[in-house]
């Protein structure tokens, strides 16, 4: 995979009216974007959680989307999944609509939605990343037993395959719910959270494995509640406040300006509106 | 009494044959549907879901007489409507899923006492609800090998569904899984078990032929298929016991599988090597909570 030798900055939002709609051919000449929003709105009654994003991800990129409670991170994934109906604009993968996309998409879920006491093994949780694509009659052959073993092998949780999950420790955890979306065969990751309760070293180990990924040329796009955890394991950054903050290389996007736009006014939730709102009125 | 009396004996009855029969169809299709609502924390929704088929029973009853697939038919409404009903409730008003159950199946268990207290004949309400093995017809035989059949030629074909959908819903969903549609599955083939299970074991009881055996199951096993296997291993177990204890000592029979269960869940709950609580106190404490 080859990067670009141009870095475009961040591109700071908020002033001016919606991002009017551009056809998609018009705004991607290369290849070399992956996930594309164009002007993605979704309110969930009255209140809106993600105000007319517009942006690319690169292929092969590793992207942290960050933003306080709220902002939207959780929708966006949800949306990329193609599980979240947008009121207004459009998402592609490549040049499909999510949902015809699914087999790209390996979605690695929340560390704390799993109920660790299913009694199931490691090997058991990886191969249910082969389950999309065996459908209901299809038993599992050579294929994709190798695939198992080679996302266990690549995590380095082979030995640990026969185990049940409660025994493992936080990282191994998380280790064998990534080899889970590698056995799965797509080539777009998108974490919920994948740092949420991990200790030190854990998040040291996953970091590594991130950095990895990125160099082999996966594209993973991870919401992260933490920006000091996002500058160090991604490469780029996606910044919410409902609408979006900033994108680009993650130190300009986490420049102190932003991080003051998008996590200063925390602390104004009496006025009985929600946030979001108030914050984007403030933007105009 | 010599062992051929205390064990083959009881079974020289034609009634007892079909009652051991019937039950033991039933722990295919309980053993595995019990796994599921246990792992996913429905199990007291099982319990209300039982009750409120009563109501339904005795309308077919009042309207068609004994007839086995009115009796079915009422049941599986009445219990549908609940599950529906609390499923809306939840979903238009404030009212969370379990206050919604819990105060639906309330509401048409009174109905159902109600209705057979107004019956008629000289029905008996305790074999509704506890289950008189003697009620056991050939065409009850049909129902339970009709519903155990198909309880477990579904599980074999959405096995990886049913796996995934419960293990981790939002994982499912996001690889193209209908996960509500696999819930309401569920739903419908719980109601389905408990009527065809009504006549042995009683509305009250059934769902313990269900329950206990998966519970117990699921202190033993670290993998899913075994858990699904050693728990219809114990339904059988237990039914099988409990059918001779109440032959022998005139039990209701739906109590007295209840209990040969009940008997292996404590069993299990206090000396299972790995997640007993006589372990856990040995080692010092229980838990963590939420761990």
């Amino acid at each position: 995979m080859t990067t670009p030798s141009h870095e475009p900055g961040p591109r700071p939002r908020g002033a001016g009216g919606p991002t009017p709609l551009v056809p998609f051919s018009l705004l991607d000449p290369s290849d070399q974007n992956i996930v594309l929003f164009r002007g993605a709105t979704v309110r969930y009654g009255r209140l809106t959680a993600l105000r007319d994003i517009t942006l690319d991800i690169r292929c092969g990129s590793s992207t942290a989307i960050l933003g306080r409670n709220g902002a939207g991170k959780s929708t966006l994934l949800r949306a990329v999944l193609g599980w979240q109906p947008l009121n207004s604009g459009e998402i592609r993968i490549g040049d499909a609509h999510p949902q015809h996309a699914r087999p790209r998409l390996a979605y690695v879920p929340q560390r704390h939605a799993i109920d660790w006491d299913f009694p199931i093994t490691v090997r058991g949780v990886v191969e249910q990343g082969r389950y999309p694509s065996l459908g209901l009659f299809r038993r599992m052959g050579r294929d994709d037993g190798d695939r198992v073993d080679g996302a266990l092998e690549e995590l380095g949780i082979s030995d640990l395959a026969h185990r049940h999950i409660r025994m493992l420790s936080g990282g191994q955890q998380q280790r064998t719910f990534l080899a889970r979306a590698l056995a799965q065969g797509g080539d777009i990751f998108l974490l919920d959270e994948p740092f949420a309760g991990l200790d030190l070293f854990a998040v040291e180990e996953l970091e590594h494995i991130l950095r990895n990924w990125e160099s082999q040329g996966r594209t993973v796009l991870a919401a992260v509640h933490d920006p000091a955890i996002a500058r160090r394991c991604f490469t780029r950054g996606v910044l919410l406040d409902t609408g979006l903050v900033a994108d680009g290389p993650i130190a300009d996007v986490l420049s102190p300006a932003n991080v003051d736009r998008a996590y200063r006014r925390e602390h104004c939730a009496h006025e009985g509106r929600p946030r979001s709102a108030l914050t984007a009125e403030a933007e105009r | 009494m010599s062992l051929h009396d205390l064990l083959l004996a009881p079974f020289s009855y034609e009634f007892m044959r079909r009652g051991l029969l019937s039950a033991l169809l039933l722990s295919v299709s309980g053993g595995l549907l019990g796994c599921v609502l246990v792992l996913r924390r429905m199990a007291l929704m099982g319990d209300a879901l039982s009750h409120s088929l009563l109501p339904g029973v005795a309308a077919a009853w009042l309207l068609f007489g004994t007839s086995t697939v009115a009796l079915f038919f009422g049941g599986l409404i009445a219990g549908l409507l609940t599950a529906l009903g609390s499923a809306l409730l939840s979903r238009l008003t404030r009212i969370k899923e379990d206050a919604a159950f819990g105060s639906l199946f309330i509401v048409f268990f009174g109905a159902g006492v109600a209705l057979i207290s107004r019956l008629p004949t000289r029905l008996n309400l305790a074999d509704f609800l506890f289950g008189n093995v003697l009620g056991v017809g050939p065409e009850d035989l049909w129902l339970a090998g009709a519903v155990s059949g198909v309880t477990a030629a579904l599980f074999a074909v959405f096995y990886r569904s049913i796996l995934l959908e419960t293990f981790d819903p939002v994982y499912y969903r996001a690889t193209g899984g209908r996960g509500g549609l696999v819930h309401m599955g569920f739903l419908t083939l719980t109601v389905l078990n408990l009527v065809a299970a009504m006549q042995a074991m009683g509305i009250v009881l059934a769902l313990g032929l269900f329950l206990l055996p998966a519970v117990s199951a699921y202190l033993w096993c670290d993998r899913f298929v075994s858990m699904l296997l050693l728990s219809i291993a114990l339904a059988m177990l237990g039914s099988a016991v409990g059918i001779l204890l109440s032959f022998h000592l005139g039990l209701a029979s739906g109590a007295a599988i209840v209990l040969s269960l009940g008997l292996v869940f404590v069993g299990s709950a206090l000396f299972s090597p790995r997640y007993g609580a006589v372990r856990s106190l040995l080692r010092g404490g229980g838990r963590l909570p939420g761990t």
